[in-house]
């Protein structure tokens, strides 16, 4: 008897955490967020500065070109997000204050590092194209 | 190479070293100790249960993280930590009570599995990139692998055991539940995992970080990669973060003090 009530008991628990995150997760609609992109070339990230307006969440496109798995990684945004060769990997940022944020890929934390850098300002920098992204990944964040 | 494989093993290991630690104390104050808390069989089969596992997800790992508008990784992830939450807090709930031994051998052989099979995999696709590497000749020195992967096990045992009599002592002279509450502290730290990666693919909502505590320690330092795997330390956590650990902690203590529960769960009568 004790044993049924208990277990009774414990799946009830276990159903209302469950209820409880469902909830959470209802709470959240997938809204339009400003997209940033990243490649992953030779473990390198192009561009290795990426500049988002502050207070803003925003959605981050990382492609990565290489042959080899990486992992983004940053302790700074808390994010962590395996890249896989070819495939494209999106996280969301943000809200952030004015600041830099450091992010590295994992298994290659020497050569893979780049930094978001969160400005005062509506209009974020406009984005890149791919040939100045080239140029300005080459100055690389140490 | 070196420095990054020792780097990268701890991340991976150190929650396994950890919890093995931690569940081992908790079933011998709560069991009778002159009972084996668990078979060699049992063990051997956990393990090639995890070595599948591990092998099957590493192997799928590119396909699931498509699923879902490429969130297939972090739903399948913070499933596991919500799993893992969830059994390590009915193991701390049953603690001290000798009715439910079974289910609390039980309920440990599915964090293991969980905890073992979810880290192993990170480890996994580290070798994996350095093996495809290897092949393609960018990488050589496999002496740099191993021999990063021997001393990360040699601080992962050193820490567990340190872990392992200290909390014995804290348990035999400070508080008897003094183990039980770090199995729940670590089963939020998971939960802390499984929140973080929600956020990071907008399934929960993004919010403004609370504080900044990375000028006194930050999660990179070794410390701070300790305290996040022990208690879930975050230098910047968000709101709902702070809720929910504040929630999933108390409920539990709530639960194991109220006097209908224990009395409920001690097979008395109401």
């Amino acid at each position: 008897m004790i044993d049924k009530l208990l277990k009774g008991f414990l799946n009830a628990y276990t159903l209302t955490v469950l209820i409880n995150l469902l909830c959470l997760f209802s709470l959240t609609a997938e809204a339009k967020r400003p997209e940033f992109h990243l490649a992953l070339k030779n473990h390198l990230f192009y561009p290795a500065k990426i500049t988002i307006p502050r207070n803003k969440k925003v959605k981050l496109v990382i492609l990565n070109h290489d042959h080899s798995v990486e992992e983004f990684d940053s302790f700074d945004l808390n994010r962590e997000k395996v890249l896989f060769p070819k495939q494209e990997a999106i996280i969301f940022i943000g809200p952030l204050p004015e600041g830099e944020y450091q992010f590295f890929g994992e298994y290659h934390p020497n050569s893979a590092r780049g930094k978001v850098i969160v400005v005062d300002t509506q209009i974020p920098k406009k984005e890149l194209d791919d040939e100045t992204a080239l140029k300005e990944g080459e100055q690389h964040v140490n | 190479m070196l420095i990054n494989t020792i780097i990268i093993f701890l991340q991976s290991a150190l929650p396994m070293f950890i919890v093995i630690a931690l569940l081992l104390l908790c079933l011998t104050e709560n069991l009778e100790s002159s009972k084996r808390i668990v078979t060699i069989k049992k063990i051997v089969a956990l393990n090639i249960l995890v070595i599948i596992l591990v092998l099957l997800l590493n192997y799928f790992m590119e396909e699931i993280s498509q699923l879902f508008d490429g969130k297939g990784t972090e739903f399948v992830f913070s499933a596991g930590f919500i799993l893992i939450y969830l059994c390590c807090a009915l193991v701390f709930l049953l603690g001290n009570k000798h009715l439910y031994s079974r289910a609390q051998k039980s309920l440990s052989l599915v964090i293991l599995l969980l905890v073992l099979t979810l880290n192993s995999s990170n480890f996994m696709l580290y070798l994996t990139s350095y093996w495809t590497q290897s092949l393609t000749g960018e990488y050589s020195g496999v002496e740099s692998l191993f021999v990063g992967i021997i001393l990360a096990v040699g601080i992962c045992i050193s820490a567990a055991i340190l872990l392992f009599f200290f909390l014995r002592y804290c348990d035999a002279s400070l508080h008897k539940k003094t183990s039980n509450y770090f199995l729940l502290f670590f089963a939020l730290a998971q939960l802390m995992q499984s929140i973080v990666l929600l956020q990071q693919v907008d399934v929960l909502p993004l919010s403004y970080s609370l504080w900044n505590s990375s000028n006194f320690i930050t999660e990179s330092s070794e410390i701070g990669q300790l305290l996040r795997v022990l208690i879930g330390y975050e230098t910047t956590p968000s709101l709902m973060q702070l809720i929910v650990y504040i929630c999933a902690f108390i409920i539990p203590v709530y639960l194991s003090t109220n006097r209908s529960f224990v009395r409920f769960t001690s097979g008395e009568a109401l």
